[in-house]
Order: structure tokens, then sequence, then C-alpha cells
């Protein structure tokens, strides 16, 4: 199978270029880091990329394959238009080869505070749920934080140091969302603004590409739809 | 610097826009349906349709939902495409000069609506 791929080595002083390889292998039932293993330890061994779980749970391996962004380890080798193009997420700076800088992405992820917040004293076991508002964060805390819809994002290519993109406020919803959370207007103020939340103009390419299927413009709709509440 | 963000703004504007958007989508239908139903379209007719205080409301509020949603619709793009260090200048003087524009559409609009008579 035919693959190009794009290589930068900041060391090197050279511009970034895409190289071709030719590499003898079936792509019955192997996924695209296969392939890229498999060019690491036959044909070159200076390829760097990112890869952990290689079963689409760690969310390391987030590439751009043929225009879009997948997780190298699940998706297939067969039915992919040769020559395959690979190459990093797009706008974020790249390290090296396939291997992006992801302190923005986690910047944003950071700045929605993902985590609870309860000021009441610790129960003795566990803050306790119905299971009806436990059904609620079915759908949002699945995200594995690959980045393959923020950089998907057109919006956060335009903004990405002021919109937070759609892993941010999918995580932000999620603790919005959670009913043992304290902290839903404050959470709420942060996000009204202009460029955090309202740069999303609902185009769904987040939607696209998850690859667990998580439908963040959904729940920045669910976002609007509680500051619409809050506000009137 | 320090960055300055949160700005607790953002929300009207997407309500307005879609509030406007509503009304048209409304009014639009209507309109066409009134305008078939009329016996006829031409001079007589025309005018026979835009006669009634009530269809002059209605059209100049039609007017000023397209404007307000077309203004709303080139802030987002201004805001998206224009963040250069010094665009905050440039983003402000395009708001108000196409407020401007839109506005005298609208007393335009108003003016032509009323000269029915």
């Amino acid at each position: 199978m035919r693959f190009r791929i794009y290589r930068y080595d900041p060391e090197s002083g050279n511009k970034p270029s895409m190289r071709d390889y030719e590499l003898d292998i079936d792509p019955q039932g192997r996924k695209v880091l296969d392939a890229l293993i498999a060019i690491k330890d036959t044909l070159d061994e200076s390829l760097s990329f990112r890869r952990s779980c290689r079963e689409g749970v760690c969310g390391s391996d987030g590439v751009n394959v043929n225009g879009a962004n997948v997780l190298a380890c699940i998706t297939p080798l067969e039915g992919l238009k040769e020559p395959i193009e690979i190459r990093p997420l797009p706008r974020l700076g790249v390290i090296r080869d396939l291997i992006v800088d992801m302190a923005q992405f986690y910047q944003h992820y950071r700045a929605v505070k993902p985590y609870l917040i309860n000021l009441d004293p610790e129960p003795e076991n566990e803050r306790l749920q119905s299971p009806e508002d436990r059904a609620e964060l079915d759908g949002l805390w699945e995200c594995i934080l690959c980045g393959c819809c923020t950089t998907s994002c057109p919006s956060f290519w335009w903004n990405p140091d002021k919109f937070l993109g759609p892993a941010a406020l999918l995580q932000g919803y999620r603790f919005i969302a959670d009913t043992r959370d304290q902290a839903t207007d404050e959470r709420l103020d942060f996000l009204e603004d202009p460029y955090r939340l309202f740069r999303c103009h609902g185009i769904m390419n987040c939607v696209e590409v998850c690859p667990k299927n998580l439908n963040p413009t959904q729940a920045i709709g669910k976002i609007k739809t509680l500051l619409v509440k809050r506000a009137l | 610097m320090r960055r300055v963000g949160g700005a607790r703004r953002g929300l009207d504007m997407w309500l307005a826009q879609r509030a406007g958007a509503i009304y048209m989508a409304l009014f639009l239908p209507l309109f066409l349906l009134l305008a078939l139903a009329a016996p006829s379209l031409d001079y007589a007719g025309w005018r026979a349709l835009f006669l009634p205080l009530g269809m002059k409301v209605a059209t100049l509020l039609f007017f000023a939902a397209l404007l307000a949603h077309a203004w709303i619709g080139l802030r987002e793009i201004f805001i998206d495409y224009l963040h250069c260090a010094r665009c905050v200048m440039l983003r402000l003087s395009l708001y108000f000069a196409v407020a401007a524009l839109y506005l005298a559409c609208l007393v335009w609009a108003a003016d032509i609506l009323w000269s029915v008579r």
C-alpha cells in the first residue's frame, strides 16, 4: 500500500514535507496504526507518532488521514484511498512528524474546571445520584480528549486562543449537567462570552469526526438553552 | 499584557438573530400566500396589498428582522476572521459602518412602504 506521510524534524532545519512510503501490508483487518508501526519498524525508524493503548481508549493517536481527523488505531486500512495521506491534527503546532503540541487544547480543558465543585461536607461513602440524573451524563463522560473534534472546527482554527472548542465545551457541559455539582452559575458565567462559547456556529464538524460518536454540538446547544433559561 | 475575557455577552445577539429568523420564517410564507391569493398582481393589486396599515407594519418588521439578522451575521464574520492585534478598531468601525448603512435601508424601506396611499 502507498502512504504519504507528513514529516517534520525541527532539529534538521528543513521545512515540513510529505514523504512517500510503499509498504507491503495486507489491509484485511488491519488499522492505520498497524501500518504506521510497520513503517517505523521496517522502512523508516525516524518516523515519530504518539500511540499507547492501540484500541481507541487513550486518545493519543489522533491524526488526519485523507483529510479527516481520526484515531489511527481504530481506522481500518481497508477502503482508504491510496496514497493514504497522513498528517498531524490541523491547527496545533507540530513538535515533530505526527506529534502535535496539545498545550492550547489542554489549557481550554483546564479552563472549564473539569472536576466536581461541591462545598458540602463530604459524605461517609459517596455522593449519591438518581439513575435518571446519572443518565444525563451519558454521551458526555466518554470523551477521551483526543482532540479530533476541536482541531476539525474552523472556529477553533480562526480563534484558537479564545474559542474553547467542542471538546472543552462538551466537558464543560458534563459538569454543568452533573446534579452533584454546585457551581453551575459560575460555569455559565465563564462560558457566556462572544468567543469562548458563541464562536460555535453549529456546523457539526465535531460530531462528524468524534471517534467515540459523541455530540459536542448538542452539548453546546444545551449550554445555550440553559443560558437562555437563566436570562429569561 | 493580561488577556481579558468573560464578556458575559453574546447570548443577546444569538437570541436576537434566532428571534428574527423565526419572524421571517413566519412572515414570508404568509406574505406569499396573500400575494398569490390577490386577484391580480398588477400595480393596482400590489398597491391594494400594501395599503392596510397592518401589512405596512408587518413588512417593516420583516425588514427590521432581516437587517438585524444580517448585521449580527456580519458581526460574527468580523469576529471570526478579523482578529489581528490591531483589528479591534477596524472591527468597531465596520460594526458602525454596516449598522449605519442598514439603518438607512430600514428608513428607506419605511419611506417606500408609507408612500403607498
